[in-house]
């Protein structure tokens, strides 16, 4: 799982290709019309490679509407990813401000641990004469 | 030197080609003449000999033993691909194509609320786009081409913006990553703090309880093991059986922390 750009810029691609499957399933299934009268379907013949795959109008239908949910299903997930982009709010002033911020705080926390770390050991040392004078008793 | 650039290509194309010319340069006289001639300007510089990257005015045919001089200007060329130090993002006129949001300026203090609302414009273009086609190849198919060139447009602007978008999320994932850091040291910090409390209280209360044990101290073996339990139940009141009954506790709290 990449990060959220990532993801948005795969979901895009998606909706591309599914553009191209969509299209791609139009073309291969419908079915052959007439406009005119002197229109008329080609015979072809039997070792000839059929133009289309002529699926029956419901299955065609249903087809049709699946694709269609899907890309309007991933062009909400794309909008969704849209919105939950990271730092949307900030701007890069705000973003540099927030970093010096951080560093500052960062250190802050590091001395103040190391201030800890410095009393636990002194804690540490007292306890343990503690225990070796009741060990003597 | 046209003949020979005609060579080179029809090199490119055998299976193996061949190696680079220089290779030729690398024998063992070259190799033993150069590394003289880098210690001898290791010593008048007073550099260490591995610290010698490049010596200068060598002669022509020890030219490839050593590694090119780095780039003067922030260009170089890599594997025939021109190279340049500050990777910049091309802009959407350079690379033809036409543009659709409004030119974003690098502004430092721009929201990037705009540049959202600009894709997800972009997003619903291209759902539309895409029924237009799918009706114009209903209609009228000639013209389905522009309909694509329209869709490709679309698609490359949203990249476009994308891309603009991506250093603005390493600034974010960088802050994400020291708050991080910053929370995980605190809370380190804080239970060391709340170990510290708890020994420091330990240790108190094993200061209280010694002090009245030195009293006491000669009775305990006579008493023996058996001695503080009975008198446990019969009378807390009693000064001496009260400290016994601290001091058991005290002893086993003290047996409970050791294993």
């Amino acid at each position: 799982m990449g990060d959220r750009l990532t993801q948005l810029q795969e979901a895009v691609d998606q909706l591309a290709n599914q553009f191209i499957a969509c299209f791609y399933y139009i073309e291969r299934h419908h079915d052959l019309e007439l406009f005119g009268p002197n229109d008329k379907v080609p015979d072809l013949k039997q070792d000839q490679p059929k133009e289309v795959e002529t699926l029956a109008p419901d299955a065609f239908q249903a087809g049709q509407l699946e694709l269609a949910r899907d890309l309007i299903v991933k062009e909400q997930q794309v909008e969704y990813l849209i919105s939950s982009l990271p730092g949307l709010d900030n701007s890069e002033r705000d973003q540099e401000q927030l970093i010096k911020d951080l560093e500052e705080e960062l250190k802050v926390a590091e001395t103040q641990r190391l201030e800890a770390v410095r009393e636990k050991d002194e804690v540490l040392l007292k306890l343990d004469q503690v225990l070796r004078g009741i060990r003597r008793h | 030197m046209a003949a020979n650039i005609e060579e080179d290509s029809s090199k490119v194309t055998a299976l193996y080609p061949d190696p680079p010319p220089f290779w030729k340069a690398f024998t063992a006289e070259n190799l033993s003449q150069f590394d003289s001639l880098k210690q001898e300007y290791a010593d008048q510089n007073g550099l260490d000999a591995d610290s010698a990257v490049r010596i200068p005015d060598i002669p022509e045919n020890l030219n490839y033993l050593q590694p090119p001089p780095e780039p003067t200007e922030s260009k170089w060329r890599l594997f025939s691909e021109p190279q340049t130090l500050d990777e910049e993002l091309q802009s959407l006129e350079t690379a033809g194509i036409q543009r659709l949001g409004p030119l974003n300026e690098t502004d430092k203090d721009g929201k990037h609320i705009d540049r959202a609302f600009e894709l997800k414009r972009l997003a619903k273009s291209l759902l539309l786009n895409f029924l237009e086609l799918m009706g114009l190849m209903n209609h009228n198919p000639t013209h389905g081409l522009e309909k694509v060139q329209d869709l490709k447009t679309l698609l490359l602007n949203f990249h476009h913006i994308l891309n603009e978008y991506r250093p603005h999320q390493a600034r974010e994932q960088l802050i994400q990553l020291m708050q991080d850091q910053l929370d995980s040291k605190r809370a380190e910090t804080a239970a060391i703090k709340n170990v510290v409390d708890k020994a420091k209280r330990a240790l108190e209360g094993l200061g209280s309880m010694e002090i009245p044990t030195a009293e006491p101290k000669e009775i305990k073996p006579a008493h023996g093991l058996t001695a503080p339990p009975a008198v446990n139940g019969t009378n807390d009141a009693g000064d001496g059986p009260y400290y016994w009954d601290r001091e058991s506790v005290g002893w086993s709290s003290l047996d409970a922390d050791l294993v």
